[in-house]
């Protein structure tokens, strides 16, 4: 073995990453060259130097308090009015018996997928909207003017973000952020109906009405899942997939995802 | 909703036990990467906010220290170093290979046992000024192996990519550092500068293993 090779892989070697015959092989070495000894005291010594230098510098004592305080927050969020979107649907049943329409998803997909891995179906896909509803992310971009909305997803989504409107005069559009299904680049709409958080989600899924029911709303085709005692209800148009998911009634679901006005 | 409160208390005990300890460590990490202890603070709290939200996808049994940097990689990368122009690859003048007979003996020897509290701290000094001229890249590197000890698994996870680009970029920043350093040890006396060493090619561990395998 060489002075150069050992030399070479010394930081690995103090770093103890080595396997163990390359590490055996150069301890042998080194017992018996002081040329690579000297090369090993200076390797050991600028890392401890570095360590001392660079490292070790102290949080400010406010800073676990302050991080405290918006954990705080997140918990009053989620024991406040999370969601029909519990993970465990039986669970979530037993703890809110009464508080039906506390939230609703709504999701608006392109026709055109992303490939995506055969075990990532939509029934997946379902359980990854559930829980970006339940942890009720905060908006980048707050309610205003639909060309902010659109200005803020632009680059951010392979296709064009409008906040959908409704012809419920409840339904207000709160915010918006930037979010992830999978693989997938998605956009979040926050709205609330009457008192009731509202998510709509818009990312590219044609898998998502794989197997879903489906029936007609004033007109229009309907598909649903039923997910845990939820239904998520999805319409196509033009091309576009448009789902609604919450435990509120689901003719009020059928009606709003029929109703919905997304491309104007 | 006695039930879900309790769940709630619980996993947030949990949560804040397994955290805490690792508060210097991100709070240091966050101050280096961002150089700005106001910048380092939200860092370090959007980090927690979002290991919180995250915590059920932390697998148990695996580093949670990792996992905590891992994240506050990640929301550096995104945030804070989205809104700067800088961004120094390591094609970049990383990627211009640094001789591994770097400096010399007495040069080694000068810094490998600085005599006195003053050369010490003269040292130190320079230290940070070297590591504060490295790339985000180099730095982060440093600082995972150097300063918190991750293994190269574990930095593999955090920077996410394959641990043998953690070994030639952990290499390749520490050999920067050491030359900076030695540079200005040199100019500042700290150091005699000489050059009697030679400067040596890199030699792959894979084919000194291949050539034993040969022998053998």
């Amino acid at each position: 073995m060489s002075c150069k090779l050992v030399r070479r892989h010394l930081g690995a070697f103090v770093d103890g990453e080595l396997d163990p015959a390359t590490q055996i092989e150069f301890e042998r070495h080194l017992e018996a060259c002081p040329g690579c000894q000297e090369h090993l005291a200076f390797e050991g010594s600028l890392r401890q130097q570095t360590r001392d230098s660079i490292g070790g510098a102290r949080a400010p004592e406010h800073l676990w308090g302050r991080t405290l305080h918006r954990l705080d927050e997140i918990d009053e969020a989620r024991a406040d009015h999370t969601s029909p979107i519990e993970v465990r649907p039986m669970r979530w049943r037993q703890t809110w018996p009464i508080a039906a329409a506390a939230a609703a998803v709504l999701i608006i997909g392109g026709v055109v997928g992303l490939p995506e891995s055969p075990e990532y179906q939509s029934a997946g896909m379902l359980q990854d909207v559930m829980n970006l509803h339940s942890q009720a992310l905060p908006s980048d971009v707050q309610a205003e003017a639909p060309q902010e909305v659109v200005r803020y997803f632009k680059g951010k989504t392979p296709f064009p973000v409008k906040p959908a409107k409704f012809e419920e005069p409840s339904m207000k559009f709160i915010g918006a952020r930037y979010i992830r299904v999978g693989s997938r680049p998605a956009a979040a709409l926050y709205y609330n109906l009457g008192g009731h958080r509202v998510t709509l989600l818009v990312f590219q899924s044609p898998e998502i009405v794989r197997n879903a029911q489906r029936t007609h709303v004033g007109g229009r085709e309907i598909y649903y899942h039923d997910v845990g005692g939820n239904v998520v209800t999805i319409r196509q148009q033009g091309g576009v997939n448009y789902a609604f998911f919450g435990d509120i009634d689901r003719r009020v679901l059928f009606r709003l995802a029929a109703n919905a006005r997304v491309a104007y | 909703m006695p039930r879900k409160s309790k769940k709630i208390a619980v996993e947030r005990q949990l949560f804040e036990v397994e955290a805490q300890p690792h508060l210097n460590a991100l709070y240091s990490m966050a101050l280096r990467l961002t150089r700005s202890p106001v910048d380092a603070e939200d860092l370090v709290q959007d980090t927690l906010v979002r290991a919180y939200r995250f915590y059920d996808r932390f697998e148990a049994g695996t580093n949670f220290k990792a996992w905590l940097l891992r994240i506050q990689m990640n929301t550096f990368v995104n945030r804070y170093r989205r809104a700067t122009r800088e961004r120094q690859v390591f094609d970049g003048p990383m990627a211009v290979p640094v001789g591994e007979g770097v400096m010399s003996r007495a040069s080694m020897r000068g810094l490998t046992d600085p005599v006195g509290d003053a050369q010490r701290r003269l040292i130190a000094g320079e230290i940070n000024r070297a590591f504060e001229e490295l790339s985000d890249e180099a730095r982060a590197m440093v600082l995972l192996a150097d300063v918190e000890e991750l293994s190269y698994k574990e930095i593999a996870e955090v920077i996410g990519c394959p641990i043998g680009t953690v070994m030639s970029r952990l290499h390749r920043a520490r050999k920067q550092l050491q030359v900076s350093l030695h540079q200005h040890a040199v100019q500042l006396g700290i150091i005699e500068g000489d050059d009697d060493d030679d400067i040596e090619d890199p030699i792959p561990l894979e084919a000194f293993r291949s050539r034993k395998a040969r022998k053998s």
